[in-house]
């Protein structure tokens, strides 16, 4: 029997190949956060991707400049709530750049402890995230549960498991608990061995090795180019971290290395996190060690800091400092600082402007999420429909901070 | 001008000045509780002690004072220089003082600060003072340390009513007795004294006396901690969260300057209070101003109406617009208001202009109680201001007259007070009313608009100095828009529009036509009414 399309040109049987435009977001499941990107296929392929961003802008700035210096905090929690604690720091630590204030040591080690297990936490959702879409959902269950376990230590310190507000100009809200070195010391083995565990499950995986290598990958020049810094630059290989470059708090007194990548793929972006676990880990134990049992958080400085709230009820002088702080708020002297701190994404800079009064003039805050999204359209360009989701995890942009 | 030196900064000097007063106006901070640029010196706190340093060649005074050693725990002798009140100590010529720059004189301060505070209770937050308290600035400004001392507090009188407007707290009195010379020296009724000694003294009222005089919130404006606090404004709003306007109060024809507080969260005024102006009040104001704050939210004309049914504005301005081109022009009178700015009876006047309206007359609150320190018996913030734009008009009886013979049909009129009955005017075959207030003028309208208050708009008002001054916004009006808008309004509703968009656009049209403004072709009437 003839087959019935041998006379049939061969060019007739040919799909139509227009690009076909797809929009993924700004409310989709899977996209980390409200953003929208318009993207060109062909076939499974992307042509061409429009990211778009400014769907949770929230005026966060701007409404900084309504109340005072300290009641910031609660909007820098928000900014990026995987890791609020390194928020909450590094915009501390810029408004007492301007006041020209340091705070006690044991303050310094307390702030880099709470901060390391904030990165900690960060760096194993982001990677847990990027697993969970990559189909890999033990991985994903086994570290939400590890991460459970820093937020215990954050409640218990600091009262709230997320947002907590726990900075303050000269100091922390709270001095840390009479439980805190023991209950972290107790906490550290077991959550490392719930990260090991999973990276166990992951990194000689066949299908995760698969999907993530060569997939989306950057060089160290056009990262560079981008403004790319954190965890994201490292894996192209760029041993930049603030923490060593620009040493703040105690910072230079610990032990640890940067890990860096090679290609700065997925999967490097991947294993970046994973290192600087194992090294916030290193830090905090050592911080751990070094930290001073007792002594001031605060810094001796009426004009700054909370008086002790039993004062404040039973004492005149105390209810005026107390007072003096609410109503006027602390005075930053007139000028200008940039501080800018090691965030679990890269750089995250604050820029303050004071004018004198007891409310911020300008605060400007350098997120890193906003320079990684703007490589993320040259990242997804040339993938595969299912490789955007865990690139754009890779680079854990968080909406808050990126959208200011 | 003559200088001296202030931690080796030159200050000019009036001869005649203390260090304080010099200071107080080169604006260098020296801090007080018991001065006032207005009142006698009582150099009592002890605030502004400074140090003076010696001529040239000759010994400091000192004084040998035992301290205590905490090493040893032995006294030892040791100097210190003698230092004196900047409130009180005379400038002389080629003075050298000390003030931040002395380590005895923050110490001074220290020990001022705590002394003060040493019985003072934990009233801050049920405190209206708070917020603008000497007493809080100055901890942290000069003290900034908790107190030694131990003991209980001693516990005195705590609310104790001193007349209508005032309330007494012993225990956060620190006794610096500016009240009490307030009410001998200004206010010239000595009711208030001191009595006892040392921690247990205390400010009182004479016996059978009463904290009364026109003045009385004036005490409360002078002390400067929350021992005395108007009972008008205890616990209605918290002085952080307020916002000033610079106006002039509305009260009278002195047109002292004023501060407007108002919560720009709700729009809402909460008090009145004196603005230095050494040509006007100097420091002052009287009880019947302070309170007239209130008259923004009572009482007020709040929507246009025709008839006794409410309307848009626009549609109340054509209806007056209407009655306008209705009735023949020799028998409309235009009714200025001493009540109003000069912004606002520009407006009436260009209206009479426009239309070729001869007959003008003035409006105005009745006379009332004056006296020789602030009040003025010409209950009108802008009665010169009247005279000024539009010259000699008829009174307000000349209308009454006129309206009586019928020989006035129709009135359109800004403000809503009158100076005497208003009963005459039910004869008018059409009254239109631009205020504020819902007065007699409103009541009896066939048509009204919703002028803005002095706290909604600015506006100049000349007081019976003849000085020009500027009183400025502090809230938004609800529906009320600014006379001089609404007669722009008619205007533009009869086919003649000005263009006056803004405050600035109504001054510049004012100043372009001020030299005809005084012709008494515009005046009309013959007979001049003051």
């Amino acid at each position: 029997m003839e087959p019935l399309d041998v006379e049939v040109d061969e060019n007739s049987l040919e799909l139509p190949s227009d690009p076909m435009q797809l929009l993924m977001g700004p409310s989709h499941p899977a996209m980390h956060g409200t953003v929208r990107i318009i993207l060109d296929l062909s076939g499974e392929t992307v042509v061409k991707a429009d990211v778009q961003i400014g769907y949770l802008h929230r005026g966060f700035e701007k409404s900084c400049e309504r109340g005072t210096w300290n009641q910031v905090f609660p909007y820098v929690d928000r900014c990026n709530y995987s890791s609020p604690m390194l928020n909450n720091v590094g915009y501390a630590l810029a408004v007492e750049k301007l006041c020209g204030i340091t705070v006690p040591e044991r303050c310094q080690y307390y702030r880099v402890i709470m901060g390391e297990l904030a990165r900690m936490a960060d760096h194993l959702v982001c990677n847990a995230a990027m697993a969970m879409e990559l189909g890999a959902f033990t991985p994903f269950l086994w570290w939400c549960r590890a991460r459970e376990m820093i937020f215990d230590i954050f409640e218990e310190e600091t009262g709230a498991r997320v947002t907590h507000s726990f900075g303050r100009i000269g100091g922390m809200a709270q001095a840390p608990t009479a439980r805190f070195k023991e209950q972290v010391r107790a906490a550290l083995p077991k959550f490392l061995a719930s990260s090991e565990e999973g990276i166990s499950l992951l990194e000689r995986n066949r299908i995760f090795m698969d999907r993530t290598m060569n997939v989306s990958p950057i060089s160290a020049a056009d990262a560079t180019a981008l403004g790319w810094t954190g965890p994201c630059l490292r894996s192209t290989g760029v041993a930049y971290d603030i923490r060593k470059a620009h040493p703040y708090l105690v910072y230079d007194r610990f032990d640890f290395d940067v890990p860096i990548g090679t290609v700065g793929d997925n999967f490097d972006r991947f294993m970046c996190r994973c290192e600087e676990i194992r090294q916030s880990a290193r830090i905090v134990e050592q911080a751990l060690a070094q930290m001073p049992d007792d002594g001031p958080v605060n810094v001796d400085d009426p004009r700054f800091v909370f008086p002790d709230k039993r004062e404040v009820y039973s004492t005149i002088e105390s209810t005026i400092r107390h007072f003096k702080i609410v109503m006027d708020g602390v005075p930053v002297p007139a000028g200008e600082a940039y501080g800018y701190t090691e965030a679990a994404n890269g750089e995250l800079g604050f820029y303050v402007v004071s004018d004198g009064s007891g409310t911020p003039f300008r605060v400007r805050i350098r997120p890193p999420s906003f320079a990684m999204v703007q490589g993320l359209s040259k990242l997804i360009t040339g993938q595969m429909i299912p490789d955007i989701i865990p690139t754009f995890g890779s680079l854990n942009m968080i909406g808050g901070e990126c959208d200011h | 001008m003559p200088t001296f030196k202030i931690d080796g900064k030159e200050v000019p000097y009036q001869d005649g000045d203390t260090i304080l007063m010099a200071a107080y106006r080169a604006g260098i901070d020296i801090p007080y509780y018991c001065w006032h640029p207005g009142l006698s010196i009582a150099a009592n706190c002890r605030m502004c002690l400074v140090e003076v340093l010696p001529p040239p060649g000759r010994p400091a005074m000192q004084l040998d004072v035992l301290e205590l050693d905490r090493a040893t725990s032995s006294y030892v002798v040791v100097k210190k220089p003698k230092l004196q009140p900047a409130c009180q100590a005379t400038v002389t010529p080629d003075l050298e003082v000390l003030s931040d720059t002395s380590p005895h004189v923050a110490r001074a301060r220290h020990a001022v600060q705590e002394f003060l505070l040493l019985n003072h209770p934990v009233d801050c937050p049920i405190c209206d003072q708070a917020g603008e308290c000497k007493l809080q600035d100055y901890w942290l400004a000069h003290m900034k340390t908790p107190k030694r001392m131990r003991d209980e507090v001693i516990h005195k009188p705590k609310a104790t009513s001193f007349g209508p407007t005032i309330v007494y707290d012993a225990e956060r009195c620190i006794v610096c007795t500016r009240c009490v010379r307030f009410c001998k020296e200004v206010a010239k009724a000595p009711v208030l004294d001191k009595r006892e000694r040392g921690n247990t003294s205390e400010i009182y009222v004479h016996e059978g006396q009463q904290l009364d005089h026109p003045y009385s919130l004036m005490t409360e404006h002078v002390c400067p901690v929350g021992a005395l606090t108007a009972k008008d404004f205890r616990f209605k709003a918290r002085v952080w969260f307020l916002r000033s306007a610079k106006t002039i109060c509305q009260g009278c024809a002195t047109g002292c300057n004023a501060w407007l507080d108002f919560d720009p969260r709700y729009q809402k005024v909460y008090r009145h209070r004196p603005r230095d102006n050494q040509q006007v009040n100097q420091h002052w104001m009287c009880d019947e101003g302070m309170l007239s704050y209130a008259r923004v939210h009572e009482g007020r004309l709040s929507q246009a109406r025709i008839g006794s049914e409410s309307a848009p504005i626009a549609q109340a301005a054509a209806a007056i617009a209407q009655a306008i081109a209705n009735a023949p022009k020799s028998a409309i009178a235009i009714g200025l208001s001493a009540q109003h700015s000069n912004e606002d009876n520009f407006a009436m006047l260009t209206l009479a202009k426009t239309f070729g309206i001869q007959a003008l007359f003035v409006t105005g609150q009745p006379k009332g109680q004056g006296d020789t320190v602030l009040r003025h018996e010409d209950k009108n913030p802008n009665t010169a201001g009247v005279a000024q734009i539009a010259g000699a008009v008829r009174s307000f009886e000349e209308l009454v007259a006129a309206v009586s013979t019928g020989a006035i049909t129709t009135v359109i009129t800004l403000g809503s007070a009158v100076p005497s009955s208003a009963s005459a005017l039910a004869k008018l075959g059409f009254l239109g009313v631009i205020g504020a207030w819902n007065g007699p003028m409103a009541k009896a309208a066939s048509v009204a608009i919703p002028a803005c208050s002095w706290a909604e708009c600015d506006g100049t008002f000349v007081n019976a100095k003849g000085l020009a001054q500027r009183s400025a916004k502090a809230i938004q009006p609800v529906d009320a828009r600014p006379a001089w808008e609404c007669v722009a309004r008619i205007l533009e509703a009869a086919g003649r529009p000005v263009g006056w968009k803004k405050f600035n656009d109504v001054q510049s049209a004012m100043s372009a036509s001020a030299p005809t403004a005084q012709e008494p072709a515009v005046a009309g009437a013959a007979s001049a009414a003051t």
